[in-house]
């Protein structure tokens, strides 16, 4: 019986977290390319599911219509960003360019609250709330859906980085000059990098508007976004996905035990000792490569 | 019938000017012709500007914040002063830049398929991958391991590979030898005449390495402090008794480690 609990803190923790990996491999697509944790990608996030909700609610579109149209502006928008507010920054410190992922968070922060308002608007995707039981195990519906779509979207990644356009990207991830030496189009390549990462946090924005409603608080899924980007070392989507699992399930197997003894709240201490504890004893992260050493 | 008095060089750079961050004058008028089909050498001592010069004709300036304030270079007849890199590339031109810059987190499979031009078909490419395992079969063996891993002469070797992917006509290598012990900068310099020879690249080699540089190609220029202050053919800089002196106790065995160390200290006619 406690066990059977227990397995099911479990599960459903690994859902929850594979759906922070889900916002992750946005954020790792981008470190890949610019060297820079996405501060904006919690905003581009919400601005994908108001987009979708734009096309939904506000042109009568399906769903099934809407979501790929948004993914489709998204990927533009991605392209849009590089040309306007980072090309002129390449070769500069990396510092400058977080400064712009930062302003860029503020810019779309506020640009949503403008159009769309502070009340949330709902994401009706259609997945029941029936339970669903997996032997004695129950599980979120929506929650399994988002796992899947994340799995999906990691095999697709898999995919492509071993496709001459992924590769091309690894190369920019390695060497900016070396891959303008051979006419690799470093611009093209970062530009490719946020449109990915745009169309991913469409996904993020559709399975998390549905969990929680699409209102600027999807923004905040930045925090355990990065925690899990940081675990599993930036750079790696693999280790998005190990890391947003692992994250998951310890937050919420813990926050079980915790949250009775220190009466709620405990698991963003958790989320925070994970991300603590990570920067200190494995800055690399799970799978981040490190900086290769010859001697 | 009149006679054609030379054939165009591939490649001609005329009294350019580099500015670095906009005050800096790291070249100052220098002027290089590289005739089509041959390999010229450009020598010279530490900051002389060699490799600016080589980022002037390959576009690469621009990631530096430094650029060509004055002058003009010529492709194939073309002028390209103030093309982006990626164009030149697809002309022709390829810059193995300084320091053996492999992608060290891909393998050297991965690093030739990244250089790839976009219209090269998969076919193409696999036959471009495997001519260069030919030139290289040290690569070869170890074509899918993580290229950050290779020794020093096999890096070389991949960043060569890595620039003949994308056809170059005209293929430009800063400081092949640095680095690298003797028997190894021979070999590379052997695959680099062959290349010359059985590909028709034009080939622009920086060196500090002189004596090994003079011996493959036909045609020096001596840069120092900015400027050209030498050129000639290789037998004439050979005879020459500043650049004997510059090599001062070298000849045939010179261990090229102390070369590089004590043209650090001799400075050119300045
Ligand atoms: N990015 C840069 N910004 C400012 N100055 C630069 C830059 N790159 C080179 N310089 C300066 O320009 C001059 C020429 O440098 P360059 O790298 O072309 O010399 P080099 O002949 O290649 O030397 P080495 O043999 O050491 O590679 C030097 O004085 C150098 O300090
Ligand atoms: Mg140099």
């Amino acid at each position: 019986m406690e066990l059977v609990f227990l397995a099911e803190l479990a599960v459903n923790g690994a859902m929850t977290g594979l759906l922070y990996s889900l916002f992750a491999i946005g954020l790792v697509l981008i470190y890949k390319a610019s060297s820079v944790p996405n501060l904006a990608q919690g905003a581009l996030t919400m601005l994908g599911a108001y987009v979708v909700l734009a096309f939904a609610d506000g042109l009568g579109m399906p769903l099934w219509v809407a979501i790929p149209l948004a993914a489709i502006v998204m990927f533009g928008l991605g392209f849009g960003i590089e040309r306007v507010a980072l090309r002129r920054l390449a070769g500069r410190p990396v510092i400058m360019i977080l400064m712009m992922t930062l302003g860029l968070d503020i810019f779309l922060r506020g640009t949503t609250m403008a159009i769309w308002g502070a009340t949330s608007a709902s994401m009706e995707l259609g997945v029941s709330y029936e339970p669903l039981f997996l032997g004695d195990l129950f599980i979120s519906r929506i929650h399994l859906v988002g796992s899947i779509v994340t799995l999906v979207l990691f095999g697709a990644f898999m995919l492509f980085f071993r496709t001459r356009a992924g590769i091309k990207l690894k190369a920019i991830a390695d060497d900016y000059t070396a891959s303008w030496s051979v006419g690799i189009s470093v611009e093209r390549g970062v530009g490719l990098s946020w449109a990915l990462a745009s169309v991913v946090a469409v996904a993020a924005g559709v399975i998390w508007g549905e969990i929680q409603g699409v209102d600027q608080s999807l923004s905040l899924l930045l925090l355990k976004g990065l925690a899990v980007a940081v675990l599993g070392g930036l750079d790696s989507i693999l280790g998005a996905v190990v890391a947003g699992i692992i994250l998951g399930i310890i937050e919420n197997v813990g926050a079980n035990f915790l949250d009775p003894l220190v009466g709620g709240g405990s698991r963003d201490l958790i989320v925070a000792a994970v991300l603590i504890l990570t920067v200190m004893i494995r800055p690399h992260g799970l799978f981040g490569r490190h900086d290769i050493e010859r001697v | 019938m009149q006679e054609k008095p030379e054939v165009e060089p591939i490649l001609s750079m005329n009294s350019v000017e580099v500015l670095y961050d906009n005050v800096m004058l790291a070249i100052k008028g220098v002027s290089v012709q590289v005739p089509r089909g041959e390999m010229i050498a450009l020598l010279g001592s530490n900051g002389a500007g060699k490799s600016t010069t080589l980022k002037a004709i390959s576009g690469l300036l621009k990631t530096e914040r430094g650029r060509i304030s004055r002058g003009e270079i010529r492709f194939e007849g073309a002028d390209i002063t103030e093309m982006l890199a990626q164009k030149r590339v697809e002309r022709g031109i390829c810059h193995v830049i300084e320091g053996r810059r492999v992608f060290e987190h891909l393998t050297p499979d991965e690093n030739l398929t990244a250089a790839a031009p976009g219209g090269m078909s998969r076919a193409a490419l696999h036959a471009e991958k495997e001519k260069i395992y030919a030139y290289f079969p040290r690569l070869a063996e170890r074509r899918n391991s993580a290229s950050g891993y290779l020794s020093g002469g096999e890096q070389q070797m991949l960043a060569i590979g890595r620039a003949l992917v994308t056809q170059p006509r005209l293929l430009m290598l800063d400081e092949p030898s640095l680095g690298l012990a003797p028997f190894l900068v021979a070999e590379i310099f052997g695959i680099i005449q062959k290349i010359n020879r059985e590909e028709g690249v034009s080939i622009l080699l920086v060196e500090q390495n002189a004596l090994a540089a003079l011996e493959i190609v036909s045609e020096g220029y001596l840069i120092e402090n900015g400027r050209v202050v030498m050129h000639g053919t290789a037998e004439a800089l050979k005879a020459n008794s500043d650049i004997q002196e510059f090599y001062l106790g070298g000849g045939e065995g010179t261990d090229f480690h102390n070369v590089k160390h004590y043209s650090r200290r001799k400075r050119w006619l300045s």
